[in-house]
């Protein structure tokens, strides 16, 4: 294939990949022209990352069959033995990773490895090197470029990081970078500026972009053209406008519909309790009271305030939640509560009654109606117990439920409340899937009827349309128990969904507290309009069917 | 940084001087429980020919009438004041005897480490790199190497080289040739726990996201093995060298016993045979010095070597 004027800079044809007799991705085509950028969008095990680094020729084991056509710039890759195709890598095909902590090789330092990138271009001169990388070290944004060059990895932030990574990209020129989930290990705030520096760069340098993720919203905000994977086969392909106004596959609305962002109501109705429980809920103390918090940690002799006068209470059955970036103290908060460590001042109180000074058994018994659904269920469960053991588990310890064949009813009601059948009793965690896995640990959670649950990102590690159904049962069950939540989270366009009121902590501090409505509505700290302005912008006049004022209003 | 680092430094020297002294101490009272007397057994020896007399001063100069603890505090207060009093069996001091003897072992030992790391890296490199019939062939070596107890592969070395090929001699033990010979005697079960961690490390190191970024970047293999996954592979490979020099020492007796070279081995084996208190106590008290001086270079080295090693207390994050 000759290039022609017109003729797409990356053209993928029929492209498959198989390991053994599992096609990981069947027939998938796309094009992607000069300066475009183009978005992979998929969950979990949809191929996007496979197809990725299927063009960069990155896939790293013998046993990948790949077939198809991989046109770049009139040339065939697939086929290309690697002595022609290793002068493409980097200099035309650049590569940005997925966790910016682990994309740095931990012993040498930045401006070893910058140098080596640059040699590669050609440049002998070592000081011309130092300088080039420095001015590219600046254009993305450090602001000590000296320090960095200087620095190991593990002295940066993930921003900062991920920044030294864009920059090494862009520091050839390449004509098209493939960049795999680039923002999901950073923080919200950080996501944004490092998405918009990309966008710079692309605008400045007229570089192309493949851009895999498994966020709708940010790949309707970043990129031309959308590709919806689904199993290694594409569901849909169209300008991202066009794909987002009117999803013509199925998949591609449900995965909109499950996109917290875009729905910022859709468990409100579920959530709303009659009006004389709401009533009754407001007349009531509150479950949880925190009075002044505060928490230090001694590090490397430094004292560190990790909490520093942390004070809200939530009332019965409604969902308070925590917000803030990594550092903000959110879960030191819930690790309080929960008893697991001691604050250094203030109060703590649950049901009235406070948590300081109270004799060991007495903390069980406060314990018991007081339970932690933990951020990643692929670690929180035992992978050695069945379900029925874990389950039933907090019963054993605590000696209550009755007698054994009681006991097994309440497990079994707890996994019934969460949707689970009971032939699931006798699966081991390794025969489950996520959500199945984090419904689990909700049953887990459920089945010493706690009055309070405390969910610490419980969906973080989930895919979206997962996401949404644990969201659901969670909505659910509030409801028809009365549970209060404290709901620890990063994510503010979760938060809208399902709280009612918020916290927003930063370096330890709450910055602004309220109804939830009213945080969105009208932000009075820097710092919540910060995180605000990190959800992917989506214009009403985009969207579908339901429109969003209140979500379009906040981001401006 | 620098005042951390000192404290280190010093925490971990008096660390190693406390693990010298036990070892002493260890020894000390493992000879002395052991059944029998051995040292008036020996004096009494009739033919070495010592009248009561002579015996009764002996006994008298080493304090071996007093109390065990008594005995443990005087050998212990000569050790520390660097005498190592005198062999039971040829009247020679200690010192003297193992100042002869240690040059050998030494450059038995340092060429045999030397070849078992190249062994290891050798091996290591060409698992990962050669093609894959040859590189699951390397990958069983280290577990062959291992299995083949060292004598044996003295002897074949011996029959094959020395008398086949008449590439050294067995009369001149301490030639060059010689020397060669049973430093790769030595070297091949040493390196084979190297090889198998250099060999894991390795793998673990080249599926990292860093490795995959800098091939996206256009290393060649060769180079992305030099400049990126020879150092933090090798990591754990230093920790176990100092691990290995024990075994090179154990090593060291078999293989010079085998190709009858002078050395702390033959004289180790002398002393234990002819029970030989005051050299056992000497040599077993040096190979702790050796190991533990071996160790604390090995944990002194490897904040520098490794940037990501802080050196403060733990605390609850």
């Amino acid at each position: 294939m000759p290039e022609q004027k017109n003729a797409p800079l990356l053209d993928v044809e029929d492209l498959s990949v198989a390991y053994g007799p599992n096609d990981v991705v069947r027939d998938v085509r796309f094009s992607i022209a000069r300066g475009e950028s183009l978005a992979l969008i998929g969950e979990s095990g949809s191929g996007k990352s496979t197809i990725a680094k299927s063009i960069l020729k990155l896939l790293g084991t013998d046993d990948a069959e790949v077939t198809g056509n991989v046109w770049f710039e009139g040339r065939e890759l697939l086929g290309m033995p690697e002595r022609q195709f290793r002068p493409l890598r980097g200099r035309r095909l650049g590569y940005i990773p997925q966790d910016p902590g682990s994309a740095l090789n931990p012993v040498r330092t930045i401006g070893s490895q910058a140098q080596e990138a640059a040699a590669l271009l050609g440049e002998t001169n070592p000081d011309a090197r130092r300088s080039h990388i420095l001015s590219v070290l600046a254009d993305v944004g450090l602001a000590d470029p000296v320090r960095v060059y200087d620095s190991y990895p593990h002295q940066l932030s993930g921003g900062m990081l991920q920044r030294v990574l864009i920059g090494l990209t862009v520091l050839p020129r390449p004509a098209l970078i493939v960049a795999d989930e680039p923002t999901s290990a950073l923080d919200v705030t950080v996501q944004k500026l490092t998405l918009d520096l990309l966008a710079d760069l692309r605008q400045e340098l007229d570089i192309s972009l493949l851009l895999i993720t498994h966020d709708l919203a940010i790949a309707a905000e970043r990129a031309d053209t959308l590709v919806v994977l689904r199993d290694g086969t594409v569901q849909e392909t169209g300008a991202a406008r066009e794909v987002f106004k009117a999803p013509r596959s199925e998949y591609a609305r449900s995965l909109y519909s499950d996109v917290p962002a875009l729905n910022p109501d859709r468990y409100r109705s579920q959530r709303l309790l009659p009006d004389n429980r709401r009533r009754e809920s407001t007349a009531n103390p509150p479950r949880i009271e925190m009075q002044g918090v505060e928490k230090s940690f001694t590090t490397a002799g430094k004292r560190v305030l990790a909490l520093d006068g942390v004070s809200f209470s939530v009332s019965p059955g409604t969902t308070h939640a925590l917000v803030g970036e990594s550092g903000s103290g959110k879960t030191t908060a819930a690790r309080l509560l929960l008893g697991l460590e001691q604050p250094s001042a203030g109060e703590i109180r649950v049901n009235g009654d406070p948590l300081q000074g109270r004799r060991r058994s007495e903390l069980r018994d406060v314990r018991r109606h007081l339970q932690l659904v933990y951020q990643n269920p692929f670690t929180s469960l035992d992978p050695t117990w069945r379900v029925s053991r874990i389950v039933g588990e907090p019963l054993d310890r605590f000696g209550v439920g009755g007698n054994r064949s009681r006991r097994a009813a309440q497990v079994r009601e707890a996994l019934e409340a969460v949707g689970l059948p009971e032939s699931f009793l006798a699966r081991r965690p390794a025969h489950l899937s996520g959500g199945q896995r984090q419904r689990v640990a909700i049953a887990r959670a459920l089945v010493l009827h706690p009055d309070i649950v405390v969910l610490d990102e419980p969906t973080s590690a989930l895919d979206v349309s997962v996401q949404a159904g644990i969201l659901e049962l969670l909505a659910r069950l509030q409801r028809e128990r009365g549970l209060t939540y404290l709901f620890v989270s990063h994510d503010l366009a979760l938060v809208r969904q399902i709280a009612d009121t918020v916290s927003v902590l930063q370096h330890g501090k709450v910055v602004e507290d309220g109804p939830v409505q009213r945080i969105f509505e009208q932000p009075q700290h820097a710092y919540t309009r910060a995180l605000l302005a990190a959800i992917p912008r989506v214009t009403a006049s985009e969207t579908p069917t339901t429109t969003i004022p209140a979500l379009s209003e906040a981001t401006l | 940084m620098k005042n951390q680092y000192q404290r280190f430094v010093l925490t971990r020297a008096g660390q190693a001087v406390v693990v010298v002294l036990l070892a002493y101490v260890l020894t000390f009272l493992v000879i002395s429980v052991l059944p029998g007397d051995s040292i008036t057994n020996s004096l009494r020896d009739p033919q070495r020919g010592l009248s009561e007399e002579e015996i009764q001063r002996i006994v008298a100069f080493y304090g071996l009438d007093k109390p065990v603890v008594v005995q443990l505090v005087l050998s212990l207060g000569r050790f520390l004041s660097g005498d190592l009093g005198f062999s039971l069996q040829s009247n020679l001091p200690v010192a003297q005897l193992i100042g002869d003897a240690l040059p050998s072992t030494l450059a038995l030992a340092s060429s045999a480490l030397a070849l078992a790391v190249i062994f290891a890296v050798a091996i290591a490199y060409g698992a990962h790199y050669l093609p894959g019939k040859w590189a699951s062939l390397l990958r069983s070596v280290p577990s062959l190497f291992l299995s083949v107890p060292n004598f044996v592969i003295g002897l074949v070395l011996i029959e094959l080289f020395a008398f086949r090929l008449h590439a050294f001699t067995t009369i001149d033990t301490n030639s060059a040739a010689a020397t060669v010979f049973a430093a790769v005697t030595l070297a091949i079960p040493v390196s084979a726990p190297l090889a198998e961690v250099f060999i894991a490390s390795l793998d673990h190191e080249s599926r990292q996201e860093y490795a995959v970024v800098a091939r996206s970047r256009g290393l060649s293999e060769a180079r992305l093995f030099v400049q990126h996954l020879a150092k933090p592979s090798a990591l754990p490979a230093v920790a176990m060298v100092a691990l290995i020099v024990g075994e090179l020492l154990g090593g060291a007796v078999i293989t010079e016993t085998i190709f009858g070279r002078d050395g702390i081995g033959t004289l180790v084996q002398k002393a234990v045979t002819g029970e030989d208190q005051p050299v056992l106590q000497a040599v077993v008290s040096l190979s702790a010095i050796v190991f533990v001086a071996v160790n604390l270079v090995a944990d002194l080295a490897s904040p520098l070597v490794d940037p990501r090693i802080e050196l403060r207390e733990v605390v609850d994050a």
